[in-house]
């Protein structure tokens, strides 16, 4: 395992977008980052840029207003970069799925490394989700291959 | 179911033939349905003399032949009204209310997105809840296009960069 991959699985960074969700997976993610769930403990730090980011946190819907620029977030980010979609709606588009202005799940627009599934999803979900990223990252699986 | 009654008294003394109908299915909750022509007057009077200040929101419904637009107008004794009119679907249009009330802009753009009623005199109907790129003269929420129809009509945005 070269450096890099060791400090990333060691340290991901995370960015969150909310792509036209209710905000109750928002609420359950940012739960997982506090002290009591305590995501910390992987190392993952909540980033505001994706330019520093590794791992694209997704909630919600796409909706068609949206769409584009998730795209341009996900173009943002470094290489090698992940994606997890948090919550029912952004694994599948859910109950909104057929509605006039929403596009579908995420996989519809960005490759995604890990699902997690719930409504909202329980900061418990989310950590077992990254968790498997991580697990992933480490073994060089995903779309976004480390060296 | 006094104070009701009363204000359905006023309004009919006010109105006279422009009047459809009303109902007050329960205290506190008034429905009137008037005519076109007579919307200006019929808020002047409800905000200015009735005490109806406060317009919670503007809604609109497609009834099949026509669109119905209600304005859901509050008390200040806690009583709710819906002031609803009919306008025929190939010229859905109905006078502005935002010169007596200016909170409606939003309310009217909204309606004027979903459902195409032209509001007469509104300072700016430019989209407002709909996503950028959305086909001109579709309205989402008129019962004519079927889930399938909308999407294929709003195709092109979706696939945009996708490709």
């Amino acid at each position: 395992m070269g450096l890099f991959k060791w400090a990333r699985t060691k340290s991901p960074w995370i960015i969150h977008f909310n792509t036209g969700g209710c905000n109750g997976c928002d609420i359950e993610l940012v739960a997982a980052l506090t002290p009591r769930f305590d995501l910390e403990r992987f190392g993952i730090l909540l980033e505001g840029s994706p330019r520093h980011a590794d791992v694209l946190a997704v909630t919600g819907p796409v909706t068609l207003q949206v769409k584009d620029r998730l795209v341009r977030i996900y173009e943002q980010m470094p290489e090698p970069k992940y994606v997890v979609a948090i919550g029912t709606c952004a694994v599948s588009g859910a109950p909104f799925k057929d509605c006039y202005s929403v596009h579908g799940g995420i996989d519809t627009v960005l490759p995604v490394d890990a699902y997690v599934p719930g409504c909202p999803s329980k900061p418990e979900a989310i950590i077992d989700g990254i968790s498997k990223l991580i697990q992933k990252m480490k073994e060089g699986e995903g779309h976004g291959k480390g060296k | 179911m006094e104070r009701e009654n009363e204000i359905v008294e006023k309004l009919k003394d006010f109105l006279k033939e422009s009047l459809v109908g009303t109902t007050v299915p329960r205290e506190r909750r008034i429905f009137v349905y008037i005519k076109k022509d007579a919307l200006k007057d019929a808020v002047e009077y409800l905000v200015k003399d009735l005490k109806f200040t406060h317009l919670s929101t503007i809604t609109g419904v497609d009834l099949g032949g026509g669109i119905e637009v209600l304005y859901h107008l509050a008390y200040e004794g806690a009583i709710e009204l819906s002031l609803g009119l009919t306008v025929p679907k190939n010229n859905p249009s109905v006078p502005t209310v935002t010169d007596l009330i200016p909170g409606a802009v939003l309310y009217e753009r909204e309606v004027h997105d979903l459902l195409g009623v032209n509001f007469e005199g509104h300072p700016d109907l430019s989209p407002l809840v709909l996503p950028e790129g959305w086909p001109q003269d579709v309205y989402p929420l008129r019962k004519e296009h079927s889930l399938e129809q909308l999407r294929e009509m709003t195709s092109k945005s979706r696939r945009e960069k996708s490709d």
